[in-house]
C-alpha cells in the first residue's frame, strides 16, 4: 500500500484538526486578549494620571489651605496686645517666648517663627539659623510681601534642608513695624495628611545642585524610599510626565511638583506624588488572569472535542484501514465492524461489500485458474468479457502422449486417470514454465498457446523449448511413454467462444487445425516432431530439418514441414552425414530421381535411426516409379485424409 | 522702605523783621497738594524758652476713628484722649517719645485722663480693639510747628529772625528720615517755601467694611 504524505506532514487527522483548531484558536483568542488588555491597560493608565493630578491638587490645596491657616492665626496672635507689647519692650529673650508662646497657641499650624525689622535685621528666630539680616529666600519673600497689596507673601523655603511652607505678614504697633515669618514643615505629618486625603503617596525630594536626590519626607517605606531616590529622575523637563518606578514587588507611577523655594536656592525641593500601579492594575491582572484561565478552558475544552472527534472518526478508519490491509493480503472474511449512519458507516459497508466481493472474485479466480490457465483465468477476470475475440499471431503446440492407451492396458480407470494427470501436469508445468498457456486437454492431448491471452517476445522460441523439454520429460518417465508434438505459427482468432452463458477463452482458426494435423503426422513420418515452415521462421535460432512439403487434408495450400532438431550441439558427426543424405535423397526424390532417391533412401534405412521416415518415402518412390507424377510436380505430397 | 526727600526753598524776599511769617506749600512731584505734612523750625536753645508755651489737646474717638489724626503740641503739652463712642476703646502707644496705655474705657470715662508729652518726636497711638484706628501726636520742641492744610499749606508766623533748621514729617515719611532743611529768616519779607515730598505707599490696617457697624447687635 502506498502512504501519500500530506503537504504539511501530519503524521496523523487527530494532529490535523488539533493543528487547525489552535492555528484558529490561538489568532483569535489572542486578538481578543491584546484587545481587551490593551484597552484595560489604557483605562489604568488614564485613571492613574487622573489619581496622580488628584492628588498634586490635593497635595497644592492642602499646602494653601495650611499656608492660609498659618496666615490667619499667625495674624491673630500677633496682633495679641501682650505680644506687641513685648515687642516694644526690645528685649530679646522676652520676644524669643513670645514667639514661641505664639507657636504654642497656633495649635501646630506653624513650626517656626521669624520676626523681622523694617530694615530686615532679623530680630527673633525660633529655628536659630544665625541669620543677622535677611537673605536668599527670605529676603525675596519679605520683598515680595512688602510689594504685595495685603503684606503677605508665600514661599517654600529650607531649613537645615528641610523644606518649609512659610509666610510672612507684617507686625502692627498700630503703625507696621516689623515682619513675622512664620512656617511649618513639609514633615511626615504633612505628607502623611495629604495621603489620607488623596490615597496616593506622597514623597518630598531635595535636588541638589549636585543633582544628588535625596528623600525627605515619604510615606512610604524606607526601602522604598532608596528605590525612589534611585530611579526617580527630576528636570524641569519630565515635570509633567509620568514616571513608572519600579518598587520590585510592585510598580509605582509617580508626578511631580516642583517647590521651588527660590531660582537661585542651590537646593530645589521636588513633591512626588505616587501611586501604585499595580494596585491600580490589580483589576486589569485579574481581568487578565481570568481571560487567561477562560481561553485555557476554551482551549482544553475544544481540544477534548477535537481529540474526540478525531477520535470518531481516525479509530474507525484505522480499523478500516486495518481491514483493508487484511483483506489486500487476501484475508477477504474481514468485516468491518462499524455501526455508524454516516459516512464513516457508508464507507464500512462499502468496504464490507468489496470484501465480500473480492472474496467472490477470488474464488471465481481460483476456480478459474483451475479450469483454464492462471493467464487465461486473468484474461477473463481482467478485461471485460465479450463474445469474439481478436486476431493474433500465435504459435500453438499440439502435444500428444504416444504409447498411452497400452500403457493403460489392464490398469483400472482411476489409476489410468492419476496416470494421465500426473504426466498431463508435467507436459502443463513445461508448458507454463515456459509462458506459455495450456489452452485445453484433449483426452491425453494437450495444445498449449504462446502468445495469447498474453503477447510475449519470444513467443515461438518459448514454444521451441516447451516441445524440446516436454519430448525430453517424457521420455525420462517411462519407456512406454513418449510425446509427439506439433507446432504451427500464424494467425488465430482469440477470444471468448461460447454462449451468454458459458463461455471459453479459446483460439480458433487454420493455424489450430494445422497444428493439430503437424502432431498426427508425426506418426506417419515416425519423428517426435513436426514444426511448419512458418514456425521455424519465428524461432530460426534453432536447427531444423526439412522433412517434407506436403498438402494437408482439407487444404490447397502446401506446407514445408521440419523436424526440430533437440540439441544441435550434441549431434554425433554420424548423425550430420545422416542429415546431409537426408537433405540429398530429398531433392533427388524432389526431382523424380526415383533411381537415386531410392538408393539413398535406402541406404539411409540401413544405416539410420529413422527408419520410418526413410520406408516412407521409399514407399512412395515404387509408387511413383509405377504412377508417374504429373509434369508440374515438385514434390508436394497430398494427404488425402485426416 | 525708600524714603525721598526732596524741598525747592523759594525765597521770594529778604527781611530780617523779627515776627515774620513763613509759607510752606508742600505738593508731591506732581504738583498735588499734600495735606497733613508736618513742619517745625528747629530753634537753637536759646530761643526755645519764646516759644515753649505748653498746650492742652484733645484727641477724641468718634465712630472708632481719632479726631483729629494728626495733632501738633509743644514738649511737656497735655493730651486727653475722651470716648465720643458708645462703646469701649483701648488706646496706647509703644513710640518711644511717649509710651501709655489707657485700657479699655467708656463715653466720658475718662475726661479727666490726661497725658502729658514731655519728649519731642512723633507719637502713634492705636485702639487696641480697633486695629484700624491710628493717630499720630507731633510732639515739637517748640510752637513752631505747622501741618499742612487741604491746600498743602502750612503757615507759620512771629518768626525770629536767624539760620534755622526746618524739619519736615509727614505719616507716609520714615520717622527715622529726619529730614531737614536750611532756612533764613531776615528783614521784613515774609518766605515762602514750597516743598515736594515723594510719598511711599503707607501700609495700615484698613477699616474692614464689618467695622462701620454702629452697634453690636
Amino acid at each position: 500500500m502506498t502512504t501519500t504524505n500530506p503537504v504539511i506532514g501530519f503524521s496523523s487527522f487527530r494532529s490535523r484538526l488539533i493543528s487547525f483548531l489552535l492555528a484558529l484558536l490561538i489568532p483569535v483568542l489572542g486578538g481578543i486578549f491584546y484587545y481587551v488588555n490593551s484597552n484595560n491597560e489604557e483605562y489604568t493608565e488614564e485613571t492613574i494620571n487622573t489619581y496622580l493630578e488628584l492628588g498634586a491638587a490635593v497635595f497644592d490645596d492642602t499646602r494653601e489651605q495650611q499656608a492660609a491657616t498659618l496666615i490667619t492665626v499667625f495674624n491673630s496672635l500677633t496682633w495679641d496686645f501682650g505680644f506687641r507689647t513685648a515687642y516694644a519692650a526690645n528685649d530679646p529673650a522676652t520676644l524669643f517666648d513670645a514667639a514661641l508662646n505664639v507657636l504654642d497657641r497656633s495649635l501646630e499650624s506653624g513650626d517656626m517663627i521669624m520676626i523681622v525689622d523694617l530694615e530686615l535685621n532679623v530680630v527673633v528666630d525660633t529655628e536659630l539659623q544665625g541669620f543677622v539680616a535677611l537673605e536668599g529666600g527670605w529676603k525675596e519673600l519679605v520683598d515680595r510681601a512688602d510689594l504685595s497689596e495685603d503684606g503677605i507673601a508665600e514661599a517654600i523655603l529650607t531649613i537645615e534642608d528641610n523644606p518649609y511652607q512659610v509666610i510672612a505678614l507684617p507686625l502692627y504697633l498700630p503703625r507696621q513695624v516689623a515682619w513675622i515669618i512664620g512656617g511649618f514643615a513639609l514633615d511626615s505629618d504633612f505628607v502623611t495628611e495629604v495621603k489620607d486625603t488623596v490615597v496616593s503617596d506622597l514623597s518630598i525630594v531635595r535636588l541638589s545642585n549636585d543633582s544628588s536626590l535625596e528623600v525627605i519626607e515619604s510615606t512610604l517605606p524606607d526601602d522604598q524610599r532608596e528605590l525612589l531616590a534611585e530611579q526617580l529622575i527630576v528636570s524641569p523637563q519630565v515635570f509633567n510626565s509620568l514616571q513608572r518606578i519600579d518598587f520590585i514587588e510592585e510598580e509605582f507611577t509617580t508626578l511631580l511638583r516642583p517647590l521651588f523655594g527660590s531660582a537661585n536656592d542651590p537646593v530645589q525641593i521636588i513633591a512626588v506624588i505616587q501611586r501604585s500601579y499595580d494596585e491600580n492594575n490589580e483589576n486589569v491582572v485579574q481581568s487578565r488572569q481570568l481571560l487567561i484561565q477562560f481561553y485555557a478552558l476554551i482551549i482544553v475544552i475544544s481540544l477534548i472535542a477535537v481529540i474526540f472527534l478525531a477520535r470518531s472518526i481516525s479509530n474507525p478508519l484505522t480499523r478500516l484501514a486495518t481491514i483493508v490491509q487484511r483483506i489486500e493480503k487476501g484475508d477477504y472474511d474481514m468485516q468491518a465492524d462499524i455501526r455508524s449512519r454516516d459516512e464513516l458507516g457508508t464507507l464500512a459497508d462499502s468496504v464490507n461489500s468489496m470484501a465480500v466481493g473480492l472474496a467472490e472474485k477470488e474464488k471465481v479466480r481460483d476456480l478459474l485458474g483451475k479450469v483454464v490457465s492462471h493467464e487465461i483465468a486473468e484474461e477473463l477476470l481482467n478485461n471485460p468479457i465479450e463474445l469474439g475475440g481478436e486476431e493474433r499471431d500465435i504459435t500453438i503446440v499440439f502435444s500428444d502422449i504416444r504409447g498411452f492407451t497400452s500403457f493403460c492396458e489392464g490398469l483400472p480407470p482411476r489409476q489410468v486417470l492419476e496416470e494421465l494427470n500426473k504426466v498431463l501436469s508435467t507436459i502443463s508445468d513445461i508448458i507454463e514454465a515456459h509462458s506459455g498457456v495450456v489452452d485445453k486437454y484433449q483426452g491425453d492431448a494437450v495444445m498449449a498457446l504462446f502468445g495469447a491471452p498474453i503477447k510475449g517476445e519470444n513467443d515461438a522460441r518459448n514454444a521451441m523449448n516447451a516441445a524440446i523439454e516436454i519430448i525430453a520429460a517424457l521420455g525420462k518417465m517411462d519407456g512406454m511413454l513418449s510425446a509427439c508434438v506439433g507446432v504451427n505459427t500464424g494467425l488465430v482468432v482469440a477470444g471468448n467462444l461460447g454462449s451468454e452463458n458459458r463461455l471459453n477463452y479459446s483460439v480458433i482458426g487454420d493455424t489450430v487445425n494445422l497444428s493439430a494435423r503437424l502432431e498426427s503426422l508425426t506418426r506417419h513420418y515416425g519423428v517426435t516432431n513436426i514444426v511448419s515452415e512458418a514456425s521455424k521462421n519465428a524461432a530460426p535460432e534453432f536447427d531444423y530439418r526439412e522433412i517434407d512439403e506436403v498438402r494437408v487434408a482439407g487444404k490447397q495450400e502446401s506446407v514445408r514441414i521440419y523436424e526440430l532438431i533437440a540439441k544441435p550441439e550434441s549431434i554425433t558427426k554420424a548423425e550430420r552425414e545422416e542429415l546431409d543424405w537426408y537433405a540429398d535423397a530429398l531433392q533427388s526424390y524432389r526431382h523424380k530421381s526415383w533411381l537415386v532417391a531410392e538408393e539413398k533412401f535406402s541406404e539411409l534405412s540401413k544405416s539410420c535411426e529413422y527408419k520410418t521416415l526413410y520406408q516412407v518415402f521409399l514407399d512412395r518412390i515404387t509408387y511413383f516409379k509405377n504412377n508417374q507424377p504429373a509434369e508440374d510436380w515438385t514434390g508436394i505430397f497430398t494427404f488425402g485424409k485426416k | 522702605m525708600n524714603r525721598i526727600f526732596s524741598a525747592i526753598i523759594v525765597f521770594c524776599c529778604s527781611a530780617s523783621v523779627f515776627g515774620q511769617s513763613l509759607t510752606v506749600s508742600v505738593t508731591s512731584n506732581e504738583g498735588e497738594p499734600i495735606p497733613g505734612a508736618v513742619i517745625e523750625i528747629l530753634l537753637p536753645d536759646e530761643l526755645k524758652s519764646a516759644y515753649g508755651e505748653t498746650t492742652s489737646n484733645q484727641v477724641d474717638q468718634i465712630d472708632k476713628e481719632f479726631v483729629p489724626t494728626i495733632t501738633t503740641a509743644v514738649a511737656g503739652s497735655q493730651i486727653s484722649f475722651p470716648n465720643s463712642d458708645d462703646i469701649l476703646h483701648h488706646v496706647y502707644s509703644f513710640s518711644p517719645a511717649k509710651t501709655f496705655n489707657i485700657p479699655l474705657y467708656g463715653r466720658r470715662e475718662n475726661n479727666d485722663f490726661v497725658e502729658t508729652f514731655e519728649t519731642p518726636g512723633v507719637v502713634e497711638i492705636g485702639c487696641n480693639i480697633h486695629d484700624w484706628m491710628l493717630a499720630y501726636i507731633y510732639i515739637g520742641e517748640t510752637s513752631l510747628v505747622a501741618i499742612s492744610d487741604d491746600s498743602g499749606i502750612a503757615q507759620l508766623d512771629s518768626l525770629p529772625e536767624g539760620e534755622f533748621e526746618l524739619s519736615i514729617w509727614h505719616p507716609r515719611l520714615a520717622e527715622s528720615s529726619g529730614s531737614t532743611q536750611t532756612i533764613t529768616v531776615t528783614g521784613t519779607a515774609s518766605l515762602d517755601l514750597q516743598i515736594e515730598l515723594e510719598l511711599v505707599r503707607d501700609r495700615r490696617v484698613r477699616r474692614a467694611p464689618s467695622a462701620n457697624r454702629n452697634r453690636y447687635r
